[in-house]
């Protein structure tokens, strides 16, 4: 006897369609086999299968099962294939049919319960464009895929519970809208206001994150460059629609989903340390994994240190920084994994830590400043578009300024911010894109027209400053959101003159 | 010897008289470059530390690029810092300027300044160094070169100098040889003013502006006139007018200077980038000043 199951197969945020053959041979020895390339962990599958069955209370068939999962020739890899695997052999044990448009998907446990599995929201997008109308996953894995309105979704708890309904005798009830999570809220480690002095570094944050524009700030140990940084998670405004669909599927793809969680609101902020890989930053393994650079989709990948990273890491960040997505290629597969993230990097500004600093004399040489500069290169720091001096501040200085004035509150920041890029989704909507930072050049002469006088500063700009080509074009970005901050539809001179202030320093030293 | 190096001895007539005069002159100079005897005429030693603060850089800049545009030969040792800051202060003022290597003659140390020695030589400077070869330069080489430096010359100018610092030696060397020391007065909290404060204190000439030194070589400074902003104010906003006040009196960076002045960020941002584009200001160091 022959049935098939529809299933699915994840390379990496694509989908395609699989189908799992089931064949219950009377002749024959009893067994129990898959073909079709699977990877260890769809094999053993075989044991959670049976051993799920049977604590299910329902004698397993001492038939040759013969499982095949096709196309044979992709390798097949995941632990969702056990509840089309069960549901099919049960099906022939228990004489009922498989409903027609429906797909089913999870990892089953030995005593028969369901776990969360990864992918459930990929899968949700696939059943949506192959006309598939129902879909069973574990319950804790539900919330991802009712993301997808179209598609109705069941939560299951435990094989039995789903033969029951398979066999009409309980009816499970699909879930009507996805419960929102109680850790979409989230509390930055610091306020803006609770940073003290470094008005031109919050600043630069502000203009950062209302545009998603890359941000190095250089400083002296101390002067508050991690501190910036960790407060800007409090100024992100939460994900619109469209990028939440965008960060939860790579993190549904990579299992990164908490057992209950859905569609995420927050802004990804990811801090990997400066030992991380080049397969950790930006993605790889046999089996090509997203790294920290896709993790970090629509949100923060901030890096700390920055100098500290290996060269080689660093310069594998230069194609996602500008393209936005990263394309791994490996011999078996090659996977596309979004990656446009706001690119947050601290550094000191030599070896010692204490050039430029008020108290503490610097003991480096000029050559040895320079050879750290030279860690990142040229054409990296070319790609960051704002440049910030965090310089170190007296502590007697900041107590007196404490009673003074307050900053800001992060909430307030927000706010501004969160308006700014309301108008920018509003300008881009025919683009695709949907902050001024991923402006293509096209995009700058469609919506980047700057007046003679403007232009001219700029030009002077460029020259006096020795800007390359690439910050001509930036400076421009970020002008546009300075202008955007104020919600000013043209670029004023003192747009552009306060861009400039922002601009790559490095080249001014000698 | 290289081909562009040349030897001068002891007994050459050429042989700076100056240096012929101090105890234990060296038995021969090996140079590169063309020499010229009124190369030698006026020379002003200008040594200091390695790790010079901003205020030491623009101190430098101010007055070496006068003293050497009135005609007189900068003679100073090549090292990072002070040394390097007054050979190119030197040679933007248009002077001519003298390198006193502390290694041997072909070598260029510290190497990572190569295009300023090249330009050295390009300007009619010269490099000299009484070894030959290209020995590494080690402790004992650099107080056997400051006899040289403070020994071709009828001045000495101290910038910055910390209390234990080779300046203060070539400073002593040239009150030996009987020349004149100038020192250049710092902030008192400054650990390289320390040594300069010690040299004032021991009688050294105060260098406030190059006519200081220049009276000592008879001659006068021939200052460039540059555009007086607080006789023009009509062409600055009242914001740019503050700002410019402000810098006058003291360097300071961007957020100390929005929190003196009270404007946010973003508006001190535009002002200073356009002050900077006129170049009324410049940026160093993290600090802005008046140029």
């Amino acid at each position: 006897m022959l049935i098939k199951v529809p299933s699915a197969l994840h390379i990496g945020l694509e989908t395609v369609g699989v189908d799992v053959e089931i064949n219950m041979a009377s002749r024959g020895l009893p067994g129990f086999e898959i073909v079709g390339l699977p990877s260890k962990a769809v094999d053993e599958s075989r044991e959670r299968v049976r051993t799920a069955i049977v604590n299910s209370h329902i004698e397993f068939p001492a038939q040759k099962i013969t499982v095949n999962l096709a196309p044979a020739d992709i390798p097949k890899e995941g632990s969702f294939y056990d509840l089309p695997i069960a549901i099919g052999i049960l099906s022939a044990v228990l004489d009922f049919r498989i409903p027609e448009k429906t797909l089913f998907f999870g990892e089953l446990s030995l005593d028969g319960s369901l776990r969360h599995t990864k992918g459930a929201l990929l899968l949700a997008l696939f059943a949506r464009e192959f006309g598939y109308k129902h879909l069973f996953v574990p319950k804790d894995s539900v919330n991802e895929a009712a993301a997808i309105p179209e598609i109705k979704v069941y939560p299951v708890r435990h094989l039995a519970e789903m033969v029951e309904h398979l066999v009409g005798r309980v009816q499970l009830i699909p879930v009507s809208k996805p419960q929102s999570l109680p850790d979409a809220e989230t509390h930055p480690e610091f306020d803006m206001a609770e940073i003290l002095g470094q008005e031109q570094a919050k600043r630069a944050m502000e203009i950062a994150a209302a545009g998603g524009h890359n941000i190095l700030m250089v400083g002296s140990p101390g002067a508050g460059k991690t501190m910036l940084a960790r407060a800007l998670p409090g100024i992100l405004p939460s994900l619109n629609e469209t990028e939440s669909l965008e960060v939860t599927k790579i993190y549904s793809a990579s299992g990164n989903v908490k057992a209950g969680g859905g569609l995420l609101s927050t802004r990804p902020f990811r801090a990997p340390h400066h030992s991380t890989s080049l397969v950790g930053l930006i993605g790889g393994g046999s089996k090509p994994q997203p790294g920290e650079i896709s993790l970090a989709h629509r949100g923060v990948l901030f890096l700390d240190e920055f100098s500290e990273f290996p060269r080689s890491v660093l310069e594998a960040l230069r194609q996602p920084l500008e393209d936005g997505y990263v394309t791994i290629a490996r011999a078996l597969r090659r996977v596309q994994y979004p990656a446009q993230f706001m690119l947050v990097a601290s550094s000191n500004p030599c070896p010692c830590g204490y050039l430029n600093h008020p108290k503490k004399p610097c003991i480096c040489s000029p050559r040895e400043v320079q050879k750290y500069r030279k860690r990142a290169s040229g054409p990296i720091l070319d790609r960051i578009d704002l440049h910030v001096e965090v310089p170190a501040v007296a502590v007697d200085d900041l107590a007196q300024n404490r009673q003074a004035k307050q900053g800001e509150l992060s909430a307030a920041i927000r706010e501004r911010i969160q308006r700014t890029r309301n108008s920018q989704q509003q300008r881009f909507r025919e683009e695709g894109i949907q902050t001024n930072a991923e402006m293509k050049n096209a995009h700058l002469k469609k919506y980047v027209q700057l007046e003679p006088e403007v232009e001219q500063i700029l030009r002077q700009a460029a020259n006096r400053f020795q800007l390359s080509a690439r910050s001509y074009f930036r400076m421009q970005k970020i002008a546009r959101t300075i202008a955007d901050l104020e919600d000013v539809k043209e670029i004023e001179l003192k747009h552009m003159a306060e861009a400039l202030q922002y601009r790559p320093k490095i080249h001014d030293e000698e | 010897m290289a081909k562009d190096t040349q030897v001068l001895y002891k007994e050459d007539a050429k042989y700076p008289n100056l240096l012929v005069a101090i105890s234990d002159s060296p038995e021969q100079l090996y140079y590169k470059g063309t020499w010229q005897d009124e190369l030698f005429e006026n020379c002003l030693a200008v040594v200091g530390s390695r790790h010079m603060t901003s205020y030491g850089k623009r101190a430098t800049e101010q007055l070496v690029g006068e003293v050497a545009r009135a005609g007189v030969t900068i003679v100073s040792g090549f090292m990072y810092g002070v040394d390097a800051t007054a050979h190119k202060a030197a040679l933007e003022a248009g002077g001519k300027t003298i390198a006193v290597m502390p290694c041997g003659i072909e070598r260029i140390h510290p190497e990572h300044q190569k295009d300023l020695y090249q330009s050295i030589l390009e300007t009619g400077g010269l490099i000299l160094s009484e070894w030959d070869g290209s020995a590494m330069p080690a402790f004992w080489t650099y107080p056997k070169r400051n006899r040289i430096v403070a020994g071709l010359c009828k001045a000495t100018l101290i910038v910055e100098a910390g209390l234990k610092s080779g300046s203060l030696i070539t400073a002593e060397l040239a009150k030996k040889f009987g020349r004149k020391v100038f020192a250049v007065p710092g902030p008192i909290t400054s650990e390289v003013s320390k040594g300069t404060a010690k040299l004032l204190q021991e009688g050294a000439l105060l260098a406030s502006s190059p006519n200081d030194i220049l009276e000592y070589y008879d001659k006068k400074a021939l200052f460039e006139k540059k555009p007086n902003f607080f006789h023009s104010k009509s062409g600055f906003e009242p914001i740019e007018q503050k700002v410019l006040e402000v810098l006058q009196r003291e360097s300071l960076e961007a957020d100390l200077l929005a929190r003196t002045l009270g404007v946010s960020a973003a508006q001190l941002g535009t002002t200073l980038s356009l002050l900077e584009l006129q170049g009324i200001i410049k940026q160093e160091g993290g600090k802005y000043y008046v140029n």
